[in-house]
């Protein structure tokens, strides 16, 4: 620990988010799981080359078969190929978290945090009051409730301005579903987020620099977003991390509630709530097909799995304190 | 009777059941004949929707032969039924529980006959308007008290009232004069004139004109007879004790948790010989449990099937073959929409569906491939009607001749789709890739949680929409043809519009001659299929059951009916 | 600290009317209607019209919701329209009870395993121990409940037999065993995550270091002075994971069949049972309002250097 000290104060001046990735580099695991993250990722978006077969082609003279040289990893109950939806599954999940992330906790939380915190008063207690107006709404009933409600409205509404524009694929592509399920989630995600933001703001509002820039007079604007932000990027970028393992994992859920991606569009949670008959037929699954349910569970758990390795060891790096 | 009301019918309760199940989780409650067909559609999944049905017992249960024990707990996994109240009752998992506590005048037997039930005889009247019911002597309420012919006269017009809040008052009971005042009343009306009680064991009952089927009717839960001060003492809660003359008595009730049936000891007839009935509602999963001894029955799911059919499983020998209910089930066109408006842009996607190999390697040959509406064994069913088999090069020929052959002035196609989960949209997803493969034809599922669904297909706003079954309950063809698909009728959700059909289906109406009657609907039948207002999809086939070998006298019926009261168990 | 509290619960009502209010109004103007549902196959215009007459559906919004209020207010959340004539109460009460037991056992399985392993990890920091029973935890963790639950059932209900497949038979039933361990386990990684976290800012703080140079015994500052200080940031997030485990209970209340309120909510939102709903979200909102004011109040117990003023 002293030795940590020692080495900041003697060393050329240095940014602490550079000295944070230079700690996150040493650590082997962390890489790892990146790494692990970062293939699947690539494989996802990536899926129309990677992926060997369409995801939606059928082939019902050869249903739920094991794995073989045609199918690596099997087929499923319309003889899909597993691992070509396996791989276009990941790129739903890449799509989801892209949206649960910008929309809800960065967009929104980030900049609600860093105003309330950094303004104070009347404005900080009137977003902490909504918040917890918002937040004291069970979450899982509301997800459902906006999404099962206004769902079908929405994805028509877009239908039609599809059908006016001329504009194809975006309700086919999923990315309306999740929109709105994002949307859905909106109300809660900034909370957390905005209330991580506005307490590093507040510690930070304390610190000597910020009085200096603002007698200095730079604008509010300046300082929020020059100064405070990137001085709150840590913890952001931890947050952010387990984040994004909890929305591939609340991925499945949705789809367990029916509120994913339409079929025959595949999503890793609608494969294995598909297969499970929403939970009830999972014995029955394990036990006549698991090949059914393996591979799409493996590459859910792996991310999951991934994201909070990483994320823990973000936190180490970004919070040399707790070392 | 409105045209288009006389269904006694269960149209939806096939997709409701499922949902209902869906979220309850239970992979086959909700109906000992669920052979969970898991992601077939609606119907085909859900077997025993046959709801609150007219029908025979397939096959009356042997009478307890002299090997016959007494007692015995017979454990069931059930979903919660969402009402004990018979007046109120309209779907399956209720009624299969109403009918063991509460009965009324008349009931089926197994060859459509309708039976004395409560009434020990009745006769019609040569204008077929009046009909006079003979209660048994000395019949008793569960509690012990008397039941006369007055409390028939105060039970028909408390299912009526608007209080009641019964959805099928008006189908069941609106032909007895005075009954639809009642309904339409506000409450102001109690009184109907066409009851009348001439005595204590005497009631006689007027309908508004001679119908062959109102006594049927009369089999129906709505028609039950209710103990009057048990349903006024017990408020909106009088379901919690009710009071019946069923064979069974309903002992413990927790709502989601469990309800135990005892036995009657009032019953009028021979009394049941289970001591109890347990029902499990809270759900779990049924095979595990049934391997477990937790449950005595359930039903046999396409991914268990193949392990079961093994004789080298030890399950093997307690398989049994659970009988078809009578169901379509179907994936519907608005023909007012586009580009279903073309009734060759129709037929070219009934071509180019292949049904059989859907059903034999999807489906386990769970399901029978349907190509007309009536399904087989049905009265009326003729094998002569010519379907649209599966034919790629017609099809093609067909998808040239119509309005839509090239993709640039097709319109975007939505299947509409009910349900939360992905299952139930299995054969859609293929059929989908079907129409692709073989005509290039795209379209896109939309799935839509249940309530949103029902209120855009009440309002026709579903431009495609499958997932939807009917079954029948009504020994007639007309409960298909007519309700379906008669320009006018309220089920008719593709707006589906022949004026030839509907001269046909007018005819029949009135047609007297039960053949000529049958033929005309054939014909029409026949006219449907080449219109291709649909693409039918699945009838029901037999099913599979394991059953434990200690419950004896146990038969699986493709429609409900009381039938517990002859089940014991031997351990 | 009682001012404070009073504070809290005044805001409570303004909670309650906001949750209220936005499910009356989703469910008066979304998509969906729960008398059309109640008809199923038997709707037509003239029926539909009758029954929404029969309760009140007819009258203008305001009226309904100030119905809805002023017999809320007296205690009456009105009657299901799914399970008809049953009041609302009388259905959520026995359903929250057993909910309330399955949390409770599952939150006893985190917290009692979570929070040991975070702090021995932390003791052993550096040693090969420390990540290895963080990444355990993570495994578990990562696990989805859709393969945690029947692979509990398929070994300790149908192979070993030790427990029947599913139920219901109360706290100390052997049938809570398996389901409170499928809620209960993913939240360990949680809990010792941060019991880890927290145990490492006390250790690095000088009265850790004074109690030390004191020459007190290693166990005595290990669970008199680093436990104690290291739990108090725990309690905080205790009232936020009794929500988070609503999802994963309703999942594992329908494989394992347990009669709480998990897939009866869902049932609820699906078949558009108004009354149902709204006071889920009543109940939902008081609890969590509840829960974290226990957490201000026990922290305040706890740590004497917080006074809410």
């Amino acid at each position: 620990m002293t030795m940590t000290a020692t080495t900041t104060d003697s060393a050329p001046p240095q940014s602490p988010f550079r000295r944070a990735v230079q700690r996150l580099v040493r650590k082997k695991v962390a890489m790892v799981a990146l790494a692990i993250i970062v293939l699947l990722y690539l494989a996802g978006i990536f899926a129309p080359l990677v992926a060997p077969h369409d995801y939606n082609e059928t082939n019902l003279r050869r249903v739920r078969q094991g794995p073989s040289a045609e199918n690596w990893l099997g087929t499923d109950s319309l003889g899909r190929d597993i691992l070509s939806r396996v791989i276009w599954g990941i790129q739903t999940t890449v799509i989801v978290t892209g949206i649960g992330l910008a929309t809800g906790s960065l967009l929104l939380g980030v900049t609600l945090g860093l105003i309330a915190g950094f303004r104070g008063g009347f404005v900080d207690t009137l977003i902490m009051r909504f918040g917890e107006i918002v937040a004291s709404f069970p979450d899982v009933l509301l997800i459902i409730l906006l999404a099962a409600t206004l769902r079908p409205r929405i994805v028509e509404t877009v239908r039609g301005i599809e059908d006016f524009t001329g504009i194809s694929g975006l309700v086919s592509s999923g990315v309306v579903d999740y929109f709105v399920v994002g949307v859905a989630l909106l109300p809660l995600s900034w909370f957390g987020m905005m209330r991580l933001v506005r307490g590093q703001v507040l510690f930070l509002g304390k610190m000597p620099f910020v009085d200096a820039a603002r007698a200095l007079g730079v604008s509010t604007r300046r300082i929020l977003f020059v100064h405070l932000l990137p001085n709150t990027l840590g913890p952001i970028i931890v947050s952010a991390s387990f984040g994004l393992g909890a929305v591939a994992g609340s991925e499945i859920f949705l789809s367990f509630l029916g509120l994913g991606v339409q079929p025959p569009r595949p999503s890793l949670g609608a494969m294995i709530a598909d297969v499970t008959g929403r939970g009830a037929g999972s014995v029955s699954v394990l036990r006549n097909h698991p090949e059914q349910l393996l591979a799409p569970i493996v590459v859910v758990w792996l991310l999951i799995f991934c994201w909070n390795l990483l994320g823990d060891a973000l936190n180490d790096a970004f919070n040399p304190r707790t070392r | 009777m409105k045209p288009g009301k006389t269904a006694f019918v269960a149209i939806f309760i096939g997709a409701a059941l499922a949902l209902a199940m869906a979220c309850s989780g239970g992979g086959n409650k909700g109906g000992e004949a669920a052979t969970a067909k898991s992601g077939s559609t609606a119907t085909a999944t859900q077997r025993p929707a046959s709801g609150v049905q007219i029908a025979p017992e397939l096959k009356q249960t042997p009478a307890p032969s002299t090997g016959t024990k007494q007692g015995g707990v017979l454990k069931r996994l059930w979903a919660d039924p969402p009402t004990l109240d018979p007046h109120q009752v309209s779907d399956t998992t209720s009624a299969s529980i109403i009918v063991e506590i509460f009965s009324g005048l008349v009931r089926l037997n197994s060859d459509l006959k309708i039976e004395p039930d409560l009434a020990e005889s009745y006769t019609a009247s040569p204008d077929g308007k009046t009909y006079e019911f003979k209660l048994r002597s000395g019949l008793k309420f569960s509690n012990g008290s008397p039941l006369t012919a007055a409390d028939f006269k105060w039970s028909f017009q408390r299912a009526a009232h608007p209080r009641t809040e019964s959805s099928v008052a008006e189908l069941y009971l609106g032909d007895i004069l005075g009954i639809q005042e009642i309904i339409d009343g506000k409450g102001t009306v109690t009184e109907a004139r066409g009851i009348e009680v001439i005595d204590e064991r005497t009631l006689r009952i007027t309908i508004d004109a001679p119908k062959p089927y109102f006594i049927a009717k009369l089999t129906y839960p709505t028609a039950y007879v209710l103990n009057r001060q048990n349903v006024e003492s017990g408020g909106n809660n009088w379901t919690r004790k009710p009071v019946g003359t069923g064979a069974f008595k309903l002992e413990d009730y927790r709502i989601g948790e469990r309800m135990v049936l005892a036995r009657n000891e009032h019953y009028w007839g021979r009394k049941a010989l289970l001591d109890r009935v347990e029902y499990n509602l809270a759900g779990g999963v049924a095979m595990a449990m049934y391997e477990n001894n937790e449950i005595d029955i359930t039903g046999v799911g396409l991914l268990d099937i193949d392990r079961i059919r093994d004789p080298r499983e030890p399950l093997n020998k307690q398989l049994v073959n659970v009988p078809p209910g009578f169901s379509v089930s179907y994936i519907g066109f608005n023909t007012t929409k586009p580009p279903f408006d073309d009734a060759n842009f129709r037929k070219a996607l009934n071509l180019a569906v292949d049904k059989e190999l859907i059903s034999t390697e999807v489906y386990g040959s769970l399901v029978l491939p349907a190509y007309g509406v009536i399904p087989p064994g049905f009265p009326g069913y003729s094998d002569d009607i010519k379907g649209l088999k599966f034919n790629p090069d017609l099809a093609k020929e067909y998808l040239r001749k119509s309005k839509y052959a090239s993709a640039t002035n097709r319109p975007r196609i939505v299947i509409t789709v009910p349900g939360t989960g992905g299952s139930p949209t299995l054969d859609v997803e293929v059929v989908t890739d079907m129409w692709e493969q073989t005509l290039g034809v795209k379209s896109e599922i939309q799935q839509v949680e249940w309530a949103t669904y029902l209120q855009d297909l009440n309002r026709r706003r579903l431009q495609a929409y499958a997932g939807l079954g009917w079954n029948a309950d009504y020994p007639d063809p007309q409960d298909f043809i007519d309700i379906l698909f008669y320009s006018g009728s309220d089920a008719n959700h593709g707006a589906y519009a022949n004026t030839a059909v509907d001269r046909i289906i007018e005819k029949a109406r009135t047609e007297q001659d039960t053949q000529k009657r049958f033929a005309l609907y054939r014909e029409a039948e026949q006219m449907i299929v080449d219109d291709a207002a649909w693409v039918p999809m699945w009838f029901d086939t037999q099913g599979y059951a394991l059953i434990k070998p200690w419950v004896k006298g146990f038969s699986f019926t493709p429609l409900i009916v009381p039938k517990l009261k002859d089940v014991w168990i031997d351990k | 600290m009682l001012i404070y509290i009073a504070r809290r619960l005044l805001w409570t009502p303004v909670l309650l009317v906001s949750a209220s209010l936005f499910v009356f109004v989703l469910g008066r103007f979304g998509p969906g209607d729960p008398v059309e549902v109640a008809l199923g196959q038997h709707y037509t215009p003239e029926a539909a019209s009758r029954l929404r007459e029969q309760r009140g559906l007819d009258d203008p919004v305001a009226v309904q919701y100030g119905r809805y209020v002023w017999n809320a207010a007296h205690g009456d959340f009105g009657t299901s329209y799914r399970y008809q004539g049953k009041s609302v109460s009388s259905l959520l009460g026995p359903k929250l009870w057993v909910s309330a037991q399955l949390f409770l056992a599952g939150m006893l399985i985190t917290v009692s395993i979570g929070v040991p392993i975070g702090f021995y990890a932390a003791l052993r920091q550096g040693s090969w121990i420390d990540p290895a029973v963080v990444g355990a935890a993570l495994v578990l963790y990562a696990l989805p409940i859709f393969i945690v639950a029947p692979v509990l059932i398929m070994v300790f209900a149908l192979w070993l037999g030790f427990v029947p497949t599913s139920g219901w038979g109360g706290f100390f039933d052997k049938r809570m065993i398996l389901p409170a361990v499928t809620i209960g386990v993913p939240g360990i990684a949680v809990f010792a995550r941060l019991m880890r976290a927290s145990t490492l800012d006390v250790l690095g703080q000088d009265f850790i270091r004074t109690a030390r140079a004191k020459g007190l015994r290693e166990r005595v500052v290990n669970t008199r002075h680093t436990a104690r200080n290291a739990l108090i940031p725990i309690l905080t997030i205790l009232g936020f994971s009794l929500a988070g485990m609503l999802g994963g209970a309703l999942i594992t209340e329908l494989i394992y069949g347990i009669p709480g309120v998990g897939s009866f909510s869902l049932d609820a939102i699906f078949q558009r049972d108004y009354p149902v709903i709204t006071a889920l979200a009543l109940i939902g909102a008081t609890s969590l309002v509840v829960a974290n004011l226990v957490v201000d109040i026990l922290y305040a117990a706890v740590d004497p250097r917080i006074r809410y003023s």
